[in-house]
């Protein structure tokens, strides 16, 4: 059962239970970094210099 | 039996005696307390006088009618208890527990998902926290970080072609100068004859430099923060006119109050561009 499962690998032990949560909030900030970055790139796309830059620089070492 | 309380059930008899609306008991043809005809007999008082428990007249009058006797009260009599167990009666039966409502769909489906479920919730709980306070102090720690300003300030490069063998160069980094020596195979092989166990702040010349002809440290002298002159003093190194402290070519001091031999930057060769790289 998915409650029991749950229970007896992760929450028995202290030590990994709060393991668990302080590698959930690591992978959490990366994937909430990730999602506010590709949002906030997709909401002003076209405005950043990253978009624009291949119509003034056109120089070779870029 | 059964047929007889099925026969006894349906012979059951209304009820005589009701209450009114306003409160007030009302049993007609009937009253316990009607006033008795004046008559003379014998139950406790006198032949003529009345009964002593007789109310008031203006509580009631009884007469005799066609229909019979009739009472009629005006005044409602006080209550002599708050219980008032109606013995018969016609109404629903009055169960002697309250009624529990059901309860049986709000209640947990099973005790190991509740636990879960509440271990989940305490873990969401945390991660969110952790990850409110990382980014919490990592602003501040961001805040303390040196800027991109200052940082391009860090850095100092030198072209090596432009300082000819057996010259010094002062260059100014973070604000100090710094001495670059190109050294000579002689001086070389003079800081390197040294016995520099016996030295004040004992430091090999091969420690010192990354290359032998070339040597970078710090132009702040150790005793109290002058800058020492090139080519000069005892020893064919540095001399700082302040208080007479001498260093020899690989910059350590050997003469005078200082304490502690030329600091030494951290610096880098770029030989593609020919450049040393101070920072």
């Amino acid at each position: 059962m998915l409650g029991n499962t749950f229970y007896n690998s992760i929450v028995k032990r202290n030590s990994v239970y709060v393991s668990t949560i302080f590698l959930g909030a690591f992978t959490f900030g990366v994937g909430f970094d990730v999602a506010v970055s590709s949002f906030w790139d997709r909401w002003n796309q076209g405005k950043q210099w990253k978009d624009i830059r291949d119509k003034y620089v056109q120089d070779a070492d870029s | 039996m059964a047929s007889f309380q099925a026969v006894k059930k349906s012979i059951n008899l209304a009820p005589t005696v009701r209450t009114l609306p306003s409160g007030i008991p009302c049993a007609p043809r009937l009253n316990l307390s009607a006033r008795a005809p004046a008559e003379g007999h014998d139950h406790g008082h006198s032949a003529t006088g009345p009964r002593s428990d007789k109310p008031s007249r203006f509580t009631g009058t009884t007469r005799n009618s066609s229909l019979g006797l009739v009472s009629k009260t005006f005044v409602a009599p006080l209550p002599t208890t708050h219980f008032q167990p109606r013995l018969l009666h016609t109404s629903a039966v009055v169960k002697d527990t309250p009624e529990v409502p059901d309860f049986s769909p709000y209640r947990a489906q099973s005790d190991s998902t509740n636990r879960a479920l509440s271990y989940v919730m305490i873990g969401s709980m945390g991660v969110l926290s952790a990850s409110v306070a990382k980014s919490a102090i990592t602003g501040f720690l961001e805040s303390m970080a040196a800027s991109a300003d200052v940082l391009a300030l860090a850095k100092t490069e030198v072209e090596l072609a432009n300082i000819p063998e057996g010259k010094n160069v002062i260059i100014k980094w973070r604000g100090k100068p710094v001495f670059i020596r190109h050294r000579t195979a002689d001086e070389v092989a003079e800081a390197r004859s040294v016995n520099w166990k016996k030295l004040r702040d004992p430091q090999s010349d091969e420690d010192r430099t990354k290359r032998p002809e070339w040597m970078i440290m710090l132009g702040v002298c150790t005793h109290l923060g002058c800058v020492p002159i090139g080519e000069s003093g005892d020893f064919g190194g540095w001399f700082c006119p302040c208080h007479g402290s001498h260093y020899d070519i690989s910059g350590r001091t050997r003469k005078g109050p200082a304490p502690l031999n030329l600091e030494i930057p951290p610096y880098d060769f770029n030989d593609a561009e020919g450049k040393l790289i101070v920072g």
